[in-house]
């Protein structure tokens, strides 16, 4: 029976391509030569890329004896969690990966990521140099995140401060803001009319004070008017108070009065960042990873620095912080060699003066270590080896509270998930375009954020 | 008839037949496996998952809540409006047919150049729906987008915030998606025309029709086979329209005024991590799809005709 055969035959071939295919499992880890291998997965941005890429291929060539191959995987940063929740569906995750501070408690739960306190003691690593509160987001005792174990090392802590175009500035004859002390709303209105014109002469506006995403840049608003948008216990939402409804209105009346803003229709053709790298915006914001680029004159031909964001009610200017961290699979194979990874990543100094700056010149972010960030990377920026702007203060007044200034995370770090925040951006444009008004929206919106905040808190108790 | 007296008749056909009866299996067996791994496994995992509370981390089965999903589903205002969104896109199947087919029976005659006017109509089939969804987004560009470029030159005004409105962005949605499948019902229209025998038209002619009425009484009708196929297709198709969505309004448009139920079920699987939630949707958009083909498929014999 010739046909028997084709047919076996053909069953043969797709069981033992069935059998290849999950097979690999058993070899995973492993190179050809039997060396080890380490899968790693991250989101990050081009200039992050390139210097990361040459700190992984560094790392690997240290350990050649040990580590065959290092897969890094790359991808940006709105894909990352999609990508990864395929991943975790598959209970396929690579070695090593991010994970958020809001991520922490459900990961481990969940057993997807490793302890990491033991390996840390058993090689002796000390975290003690770190910024402690960036480190202690990364620790869970089994019921809360900010105290116990050890599940991550911080891939950096960053900053997103604001900004001012200094060559705007200038055309005007305006002074330059004071880093130490912030524009009131209704000094920070006036400076920016005198920022708003036609430069051309054609009657439309082209030049505008400043410009505003809403989804970054409306929370400073709202915190500096001692507003938020949860309760303490991060369980109920706050938005329907008059400290944040006044703040929401004097953030939309900055476009739809004051109309010094492009408005929604004009940020829909072009985004607030390109035009503010255009030139269009004299106040724009600057997380520590644009640094680099601003600094570059091929993308940002304008003399800029740093500065803080108006105040509200409070009189103190608020931004947030935010922070990613390297966390190590619980079912990976080689989990010493993903620890001394995202150890060298996270710590090691030399690695930390290249993504500083400090011997590249371009930062992307600040040092992980505090007394390399306070010394030697001030120094660099004093002395002009790191590109940066001179207001480098700002930064670190953000991040370690001043009495004018603070900065903290943001709510949704602490919720399972962002749904309930998304609901609020995904619709807010329609108070700044001015066909709802802030009650209406308020009144409409806040029922269905709580619902989905209810429903996330649900789905992880 | 007895047992008996079948038997010898399947013995009969053994040994030749019985081959090809075989063969016939084994070339079967390849789409019928991945069917079933594809298909039909995907299928009953999405049921089952939309039975629980999986959130893709937690273990599946422990989450069991039966109907909750469901029950809920009725119940979310947000579901019903990607639905409305996902039948109002559908407006673009009439009129893609419709072009389609006055452009069909204009190609449908010998003019020069005609082999590169049908190229050119069939290449946004071929293109990467990604690439030209990517075009398309600076075509309706508030400020800089050729349509408003357009619109300001002939009429002097602002066009409209194509994608940034809620209603204009169903129009821009519309447009693209006629404009991208236009090739498809051209091409299968070209065929469906080219199968006319000419003496349909001729005996009519003599019978002193005119045009209009050989278009309306012996084109028409005798296309209809491809505009089923078409209809079938485009509704399946309309029912999981999602990458367009993405690709040009990543938000989801203002107040989830461009969204489309797998769109939404992404959203809702993916990002808010509700996968049992989400599973739910797509377990009911396919039956939702179930039920439409097979009343389509019930009621073709009212208007599809055949040339028997």
């Amino acid at each position: 029976m010739k046909l028997k055969k084709v047919v076996a035959l053909f069953l043969a071939v797709t069981m033992l391509g069935g059998v290849l295919l999950t097979g690999c499992g058993s070899k995973e880890g492993q190179t050809a030569d039997g060396k080890k291998s380490l899968d790693v997965f991250l989101y990050l941005n081009d200039h992050e890329s390139e210097i990361y890429k040459n700190m992984i291929d560094k790392f690997q060539q240290e350990h050649a004896d040990t580590i065959g191959e290092i897969n890094l995987q790359i991808t940006t940063q709105e894909e990352y969690l999609t990508t990864l929740t395929g991943m975790m569906t598959a209970g396929s995750l690579p070695d090593v990966f991010y994970v958020g501070p809001e991520s922490v408690k459900q990961f481990v739960d969940n057993g997807y990521i490793e302890d990491l306190t033991p390996y840390l003691e058993e090689k002796g690593i000390s975290t003690d140099g770190l910024m402690q509160d960036v480190l202690n987001s990364y620790r869970y005792d089994g019921t809360a995140t900010g105290s116990g174990d050890l599940y991550a090392l911080p891939k950096d802590s960053s900053v997103f401060a604001y900004a001012y175009n200094k060559d705007l500035f200038d055309e005007a004859g305006l002074e330059y803001p004071d880093p130490e002390d912030p524009y009131t709303y209704d000094e920070f209105v006036e400076v920016c009319k005198k920022l708003t014109k036609d430069t051309d002469g054609d009657g439309e506006i082209d030049q505008w004070g400043a410009g505003f995403a809403n989804a970054f840049m409306l929370y400073q608003f709202v915190w500096s008017n001692g507003a938020s948008f949860l309760s303490d216990d991060y369980k109920t939402v706050t938005i329907d108070t008059p400290e944040f409804k006044e703040a929401l209105q004097k953030y939309v009346d900055l476009t739809l009065v004051h109309k010094v803003t492009p408005t929604v229709e004009q940020d829909a053709s072009l985004g607030v960042y390109q035009r503010w790298l255009a030139g269009q915006e004299a106040f724009y914001a600057c997380g520590t990873w644009d640094v680099a680029a601003f600094m570059d004159p091929e993308t940002f031909p304008y003399n800029w620095d740093l500065c803080l964001f108006p105040t509200l009610s409070t009189g103190k200017s608020m931004t947030y912080l935010g922070t990613v961290g390297y966390c190590v699979s619980a079912d990976s194979e080689n989990k010493e060699e993903a620890v001394d990874l995202i150890n060298y990543l996270s710590t090691d100094a030399d690695g930390q003066r290249e993504v500083s700056g400090i011997t590249t010149g371009n930062s992307i972010q600040i040092p992980n270590i505090v007394e390399l960030a306070e010394g030697e990377f001030l120094d660099a920026i004093a002395d002009g080896t790191v590109k940066y702007p001179s207001n480098a203060n700002v930064i670190f007044n953000y991040m370690n509270g001043t009495d004018f200034c603070g900065g903290r995370f943001m709510e949704s770090t602490y919720t399972p998930n962002a749904e309930w925040i998304n609901l609020f951006f995904e619709s807010v444009d329609k108070v700044k375009n001015g066909s709802t008004s802030v009650d209406d929206f308020i009144a409409e919106i806040a029922p269905q954020m709580q619902a989905s905040l209810d429903e996330a808190w649900d789905s992880v108790s | 008839m007895n047992v008996s007296e079948v038997r010898p008749v399947k013995k009969k056909m053994s040994k030749a037949a019985l081959t090809e009866h075989r063969w016939g299996l084994a070339f079967v067996a390849p789409p019928f496996i991945g069917f079933l791994l594809f298909m039909a496994f995907p299928i009953v995992f999405a049921f089952v998952a939309s039975l629980t509370k999986w959130n893709g981390m937690n273990d599946m089965l422990d989450q069991f809540c039966g109907l909750q999903n469901y029950v809920k589903l009725m119940g979310d205002e947000k579901f019903w409006k990607v639905l409305g969104n996902t039948v109002i896109y559908m407006l673009g199947i009439p009129i893609g047919m419709i072009l389609g087919l006055v452009i069909a029976v204009g190609m449908n005659r010998k003019i020069r150049g005609i082999k590169v006017l049908r190229t050119l109509y069939y290449i946004p089939v071929v293109s990467s729906l990604v690439a030209v969804a990517i075009l398309w987004m600076w075509v309706f560009n508030y400020d800089y987008g050729l349509l408003n470029s357009i619109i300001k030159f002939l009429t002097g005004s602002h066009g409209p915030n194509w994608l940034g409105d809620e209603t204009w962005v169903k129009v821009s949605m519309i447009i693209f998606m006629v404009w991208k499948g236009l090739g498809t019902s051209i091409i299968l229209y070209l065929a469906g025309l080219q199968g006319i025998p000419r003496d349909y038209y001729e005996a009519a002619t003599i019978d002193g029709a005119n045009g209009w009425n050989l278009f309306r009484h012996i084109t028409v009708p005798l296309v209809s086979p491809v505009t089923f196929y078409l209809l079938i297709t485009g509704l399946i198709g309309g029912f999981q329209v999602f990458v367009e969505v993405l690709v040009m309004v990543p938000s989801g448009g203002l107040d989830y005024s461009a969204a489309t139920v797998v769109f939404y079920l992404y959203e809702k699987a993916f990002t808010s991590r509700q996968m049992g939630y989400g599973s739910a949707m797509a377990f009911l958009l396919s039956l939702i799809i179930f039920v439409i083909t097979a009343i389509n498929f019930r009621a073709q014999d009212k208007w599809v005709k055949t040339m028997d």
